[in-house]
């Protein structure tokens, strides 16, 4: 067989093979994500004709203090989830790697929420949360409104997210304290570090890819949270769980304004793309610890 | 410094570790336990006695009420099997398909397509919901069974990514040597790759499974009624139907967490290695 031949064959193979992926690629990812861009310059309620409306729908939705209001949500969300999350997930794994018997059986136990369905988790945890009937209150021993008291429904709904998610921040810290060589701990204690110089000095830097990672993943998923939002809240009170996925849903299927929806689904596509790809840069350009020697 | 001698100090502090353990774990089983306990009572001791109390007597009432009464939860769970397997079945056999394409054969576009199909994992569900939704519509398949399921049957860039990265670990003597035997590029697939990569296509197995069985956003926007309506979308509408009729709601619960549980019980191992290989989701 000539050399051309065979690449013409190599070709015929590849795109066979990729054929069915690519279809749905086109069809289902990229085709879908430019009909949002074209619906973005559209005023459609689905029952009269689309119309085309130029940028008027993003003035309207980028001077809408209620979508202002969910993006101040969502951040509020990230800021309050993220550091608790992965703080208790660095002291659960610091406490797991000791050494000590069981350790793994309850690694597992704290996984089993992340595998579940989160919108069935949401609705488990509105009858926790629920005044009348619901398990936290009759625990305390009081009568507090926690999904309908504006200052607590937020914190419910982040508390709920930690939950579910700490088990899975707790695997990958563990992984990482796993992965630090003996040697350089046993170097650090023979020059004297204590247990918490060790793990602020030592263990800390060591586990800063691991602390990425889990950081990077822990905010995109933050930014698309919607089962145990509409479990728990729907939004509400007074737009105060409001977080960005859900505000879009309900614009989208509730308010069937598809345009300004849609609007609000390119803000968001922004806002990931940008989280990505600053990622991707803050890894090439991030020195590494290499230990191979 | 304290007095005590070093091995009083040491169980001392391995006590106080398990103490702050042993709470979490608490933490983290309580709503299991809790919300099991409840679909197992009676409405009338749930309205009566505290909501910690254990069921007395069990009953099944209430998983028989959901089951076979309107609410077809039952009904519910196999459409949800359904759509499982049939995603199960073809998005790994595309990804499969893609991922040797990308992973073993030249040919040209090769890298420029698989950043395009990378670059799609940046796409969040809600984005994509909005036009998959129209399209459907378009098509004629709002609440039918291929609705549900056609946005995902063709493969899944992730599955392809992962799928990739293992099927570059296979020796190149394996490929060649099956290829002078007179393999074609599908013998090789069936007979020699997909073989040696048991490992991953399990855990591909299981992602799948778990997340179809977890799907929310897009059966919720796709069905309507009974008929496509799967597990998450037939208790989300329970819970708004029989508002404060806790018992019959964490019966709902009960039957949509226990297949995981289960599963999770049984392949705690793989389940707990794939998510540090892929992050889960």
């Amino acid at each position: 067989m000539t050399a051309r031949a065979h690449r013409r064959r190599n070709a015929l193979t590849g795109y066979a093979l990729l054929a069915p992926s690519l279809f749905g690629l086109i069809c289902f990812l990229l085709f879908p994500v430019l009909v949002v861009l074209w619906l973005s310059f559209q005023q459609w309620d689905l029952i009269s004709p689309a119309r085309f409306v130029g940028l008027a729908n993003y003035e309207s939705v980028l001077s809408d203090p209620i979508f202002g209001n969910s993006l101040l949500v969502t951040l509020a969300f990230v800021l309050i989830v993220i550091p608790i999350q992965t703080g208790l997930g660095l002291l659960a794994a610091s406490l797991l790697t000791r050494g000590l018997p069981g350790s793994l059986v309850l690694r597992t136990i704290y996984v089993l929420p992340w595998i579940c369905a989160p919108l069935a988790l949401g609705v488990v945890w509105k009858w926790i949360f629920a005044p009348t009937g619901g398990a936290l209150d009759a625990i305390l021993g009081t009568r507090i409104e926690w999904l309908t008291d504006p200052n607590l429904a937020l914190p419910a709904v982040c508390a709920v997210v930690i939950w579910t998610n700490v088990g899975y921040v707790t695997l990958f810290f563990m992984a990482g304290l796993l992965n630090i060589p003996a040697h350089i701990l046993e170097a650090a204690k023979l020059d004297g570090a204590g247990s918490v110089a060790m793990f602020w000095r030592i263990k800390l830097p060591l586990l800063r890819p691991t602390m990425f990672f889990v950081l990077v993943t822990s905010l995109i998923s933050a930014f698309q949270i919607f089962d145990q939002v509409y479990a728990l809240t729907g939004g509400g009170p007074e737009y105060r769980t409001d977080l960005v996925a859900s505000h879009i849903y309900s614009e989208a299927f509730q308010l069937f304004d598809l345009g300004r929806a849609a609007v609000m689904a390119v803000v968001l596509l922004a806002i990931l793309v940008t989280v990505t790809v600053a990622q991707q840069l803050y890894f090439r350009r991030r020195t590494t610890y290499d230990l191979s020697s | 410094m304290t007095s005590a001698p070093e091995p009083v100090r040491r169980a001392l502090r391995a006590i106080a570790i398990y103490a702050l353990l042993l709470v979490a774990a608490v933490v983290t089983l309580g709503p299991f336990l809790l919300s099991a306990m409840t679909a197992f009572k009676t409405p009338a001791q749930f309205a009566q006695q505290s909501s910690l109390a254990p069921p007395s007597p069990w009953t099944l009432d209430n998983f028989m009420n959901i089951l076979t009464g309107p609410a077809e939860f039952g009904h519910a769970i196999g459409v949800t099997v359904l759509v499982a397997v049939f995603l199960v079945v073809f998005q790994l056999l595309f990804s499969i398909l893609a991922a040797y394409a990308f992973a073993r054969v030249d040919f040209p576009g090769r890298d420029a397509l698989f950043w395009v199909y990378l670059s799609t994992l940046m796409v969040p569900a809600v984005v994509i919901v909005i036009p998959l939704y129209l399209m459907m519509t378009q098509l004629g398949l709002r609440d039918t069974f291929w609705g549900l399921v056609l946005p995902f049957a063709f493969g899944s860039p992730y599955a392809i990514f992962l799928l990739r990265e293992y099927f570059r670990g296979i020796p190149q003597d394996l490929i060649d040597a099956a290829r002078l035997d007179g393999a074609n590029t599908l013998d090789i697939l069936v007979e020699v790759v997909v073989p040696l990569s048991r490992p991953i296509i399990a855990t591909l197995i299981l992602i799948t499974a778990v997340s179809q069985w977890n799907n929310f956003m897009w059966p919720l926007v796709i069905t309507s009624g009974n008929n496509w309506r799967t597990v998450t979308v037939a208790t989300a509408s329970l819970q708004s139907q029989f508002n404060g009729n806790w018992t019959l709601v964490m019966a709902a619960t009960t039957l949509a967490l226990v297949p995981l549980v289960a599963l999770f019980l049984v392949f705690q191992k793989q389940i707990v290695q794939s998510i540090a290989i892929t992050g889960f989701k």
